[in-house]
């Protein structure tokens, strides 16, 4: 039996035969059942001209990551078809994610070469009408089916008939393109389901005039060298991999020759590089880019060989530095070898060592942690720092489906953790913390706003949560336009900070007898101080006011949710059996759960317990 | 010194996923299955990458089997041994 990634040797850049032939590989790994797949995505792609080339090398980068792509390739040109008869295939396929590439050439027609045939008023109407196309094709999507959708915007030509003149035509065919670009991005910016691929820029990256093959697209349609399609379908990935969950929370730090030039030790505060001068501007940019991460919910931390205080020193009073000791979730400054560094960098910040991202100029350094921890993500920082900015900017592992406030304030949010942490070490005993903390919960149902914070989270939440059932925005939309079903959210705050929504349950009302709670889970940031408890409470107390008799609910052990094992236990549930995986819980209705001493709770506004 | 004749069989080899020693002049979208265009233009692709040549419309429509590869590429300055 052989993993994804033991056929397909992650970590270099392959020529497009080397992902054919691997994709072959994959397949018949699959066909004789000596493939171990342990997670799987649906995609499908549909495209106004040949495509083929695409199906294997996405297989291949995904397989890279761990995941089996079951891929559904549409017709030749047939996207529209497929896109509104709601019996093709594409929908009986029931895909995760759509892909719909639909090219400038095959839209424009005979419009590409004489778009100047007619006046102003006919290129306007031309640009409604097509832009009105790809609206119904989006709209009859959004109808049909609830997978995220990838849609192509067009390639903004780089010839016009009109040359030099072009740009002072009443309404060029230059602009009725970009108008049609920017219709559809201001018509997606507020739906959660359909994003728009930035397909311009990525030929702009990779040159308009090199992406295109004359030859190829006479000979075949083709409208992307065939080189160029693993670029391609790493841009398709920075959808997947938050689409299967997969994303990075932590970039781990080195400071030395990494956050600036020279070495603090040897070279002293004056001697080392960072600044607005020539050889200081790699590194203080490389930090400012750092920075706009953390303001998107990136944690960032340091993992350097040195003494404290030196380092610190030049965190806390360099004049350019950025990245100031707040900013970091945890620092680990000391001569203690790495890896050890990066472990419990992971267990201070509670976060899996699989989300971590390390960076170190240094390949010795690289290679032990690469050797010790495989699963974190080691960064081949190449040797000139003048290239670090780019290094940064082409990792695609931080890209998420959608970002809520809590996101933006999560380095905050670590940074009151930091303290709670030191309270913990002075209050006497638990009550006492728990009593100095005057936390306050507000429970309330999850509404528009809310869902994708909600969605998120039981995408990212691995240890306390009981049953780990992923759901995108859409499928949360259902639960809560369900009258059967009770989805609710938990934010918490206390004495040092708002985290924001930090906990949900979603259950469902069976029948009046007897409610199921299908999901519950808190952010392992606020396990511990019976936040747990106060949601479960309030549960108990819906049910009880609605007269059911059972509360029930299952948990389904994970790699990483042991941390919930003995939760429903510890609530005077009964386990009443297992099925399959599942171990079923039940709560006694007669029974009274109390809401937990030292917390205020708050139903949305309304106070309705307090101790 | 890896000679033409080879490198030229593992590129088509490797397209169409055959094996090596069963590559001769006369192999063709007919003998083999997976010879179809779009193969085909992904072994022009990676001829064209391979051997830094770049190959005419024409040229790719008169390739009707593996002799018309090599004498197309001979027209470029790729010379063959003989076998």
């Amino acid at each position: 039996m052989r993993t994804l990634e033991e056929i397909c040797l992650p970590g270099y850049d392959k020529s497009l035969a080397e992902y054919i032939a691997l994709n072959r590989k994959i397949e018949s790994a699959l066909n004789d059942k000596e493939l171990v797949v342990n997670k799987t995505i649906r995609l499908a792609i549909l495209a106004s001209s040949t495509i083929r080339g695409i199906e294997e090398v996405l297989r291949v980068q995904c397989a890279e990551i761990g995941i089996y792509a079951d891929i559904y390739l549409g017709e030749y040109n047939q996207y529209a078809q497929e896109i509104f008869n709601s019996g093709s295939q594409l929908y009986q396929f029931n895909p995760d994610l759509i892909i719909v590439f639909a090219d400038t050439r095959a839209i424009t027609g005979e419009y590409f070469f004489m778009p100047y045939k007619g006046l102003a008023d006919d290129r306007k109407i031309w640009m409604a009408e097509t832009s009105a196309f790809f609206r119904n094709l989006v709209n009859e999507l959004t109808k049909q089916t609830s997978a995220k959708v990838i849609l192509h915007n067009f390639e903004i030509p780089t010839y016009s008939p009109l040359g030099i003149l072009e740009s002072k035509d009443d309404y060029g065919f230059v602009e009725s393109i970009e108008d049609i670009n920017r219709g559809l991005r201001n018509d997606l910016k507020n739906n959660n389901q359909v994003f728009l691929f930035d397909f311009n820029t990525f030929c702009s990256k990779v040159g308009k005039k090199e992406v295109f093959d004359d030859k190829m697209y006479y000979l075949g349609d083709i409208k992307i060298k065939l080189q160029y399609i693993p670029s391609l379908c790493q841009e398709y990935l920075k959808y997947i991999r938050p689409l299967a969950s997969l994303i990075k929370k932590c970039i781990v730090l080195d400071l030395d020759n990494t956050l600036w030039g020279g070495i603090i030790g040897e070279n002293g505060v004056d001697g080392i590089k960072l600044g607005p001068t020539p050889e200081g501007r790699p590194f203080w940019e490389f930090q400012q880019l750092l920075l706009s991460l953390y303001n998107r919910g990136v944690l960032l931390a340091v993992n350097s060989k040195n003494n404290f205080d030196d380092a610190i020193e030049v965190i806390r009073n360099h004049k350019y530095m950025v990245l100031r000791e707040e900013y970091f979730a945890a620092i680990r400054i000391n001569w203690n070898d790495k890896a050890s560094n990066i472990q419990s960098i992971a267990e201070e910040i509670n976060i899996g060592i699989d989300s971590l991202v390390f960076f170190d100029d240094d390949s010795v350094n690289r290679e032990m942690v690469r050797t010790f921890h495989p699963e974190v993500m080691v960064v081949d920082l190449p040797s000139d720092p003048a290239l670090y900015v780019e290094t940064l900017i082409n990792l695609n592992c931080f890209e998420m489906l959608s970002l809520t406030k809590e996101d933006k304030k999560k380095g905050m949010m670590y940074l009151a953790e930091k303290k709670r942490r030191q309270l913990v070490h002075t209050a006497t005993n638990l009550t006492e913390y728990l009593r100095q903390l005057e936390t306050v919960v507000v429970i309330e149902d999850v509404n528009k706003g809310t869902i994708p914070r909600i969605a998120q989270m039981t995408q990212k939440t691995n240890q306390f949560n009981m049953t780990t059932f992923r759901y995108t925005d859409e499928k949360i939309k259902e639960f809560v336009e369900d009258d059967n079903y009770l989805v609710i959210s938990l934010s918490l705050t206390d004495k040092f900070g708002d985290s924001g929504i930090t906990g949900l349950s979603i259950v469902e009302r069976k029948n009046r007898d007897h409610w199921w709670i299908d999901t519950f889970l808190l952010s392992c940031r606020i396990i511990g101080r019976k936040a747990e408890d106060a949601l479960l409470a309030y549960i108990v107390k819906k049910a009880q006011v609605s007269g059911a008799s059972l509360l029930s609910g299952a948990f389904i052990p994970s790699e990483k949710n042991m941390p919930a094992k003995e939760f429903y236990n510890n609530c005077g549930m009964k386990k009443m059996g297992n099925k399959d995986e599942m171990e079923i819980w039940e709560f006694d209705l007669k029974k009274d759960f109390p809401f937990p001493d030292f917390i205020s709770i708050r139903e949305s506004g309304d106070q309705i317990s307090s101790n | 010194m890896v000679s033409n004749n080879e490198r030229l069989k593992k590129l088509i080899s490797r397209v169409l996923d055959i094996e090596l020693n069963s590559i001769t002049d006369t192999t063709s979208p007919e003998t083999v299955e997976s010879w179809d265009s779009f193969n085909g233009l992904m072994m022009v692709s990676e001829l064209e990458n391979e051997f830094s040549v770049r190959f005419t419309m024409d040229e790719v429509h008169a390739v009707k089997c593996v002799k018309d590869i090599k004498e197309a590429l001979g027209l470029q300055g790729v010379k063959f041994e003989d076998e």
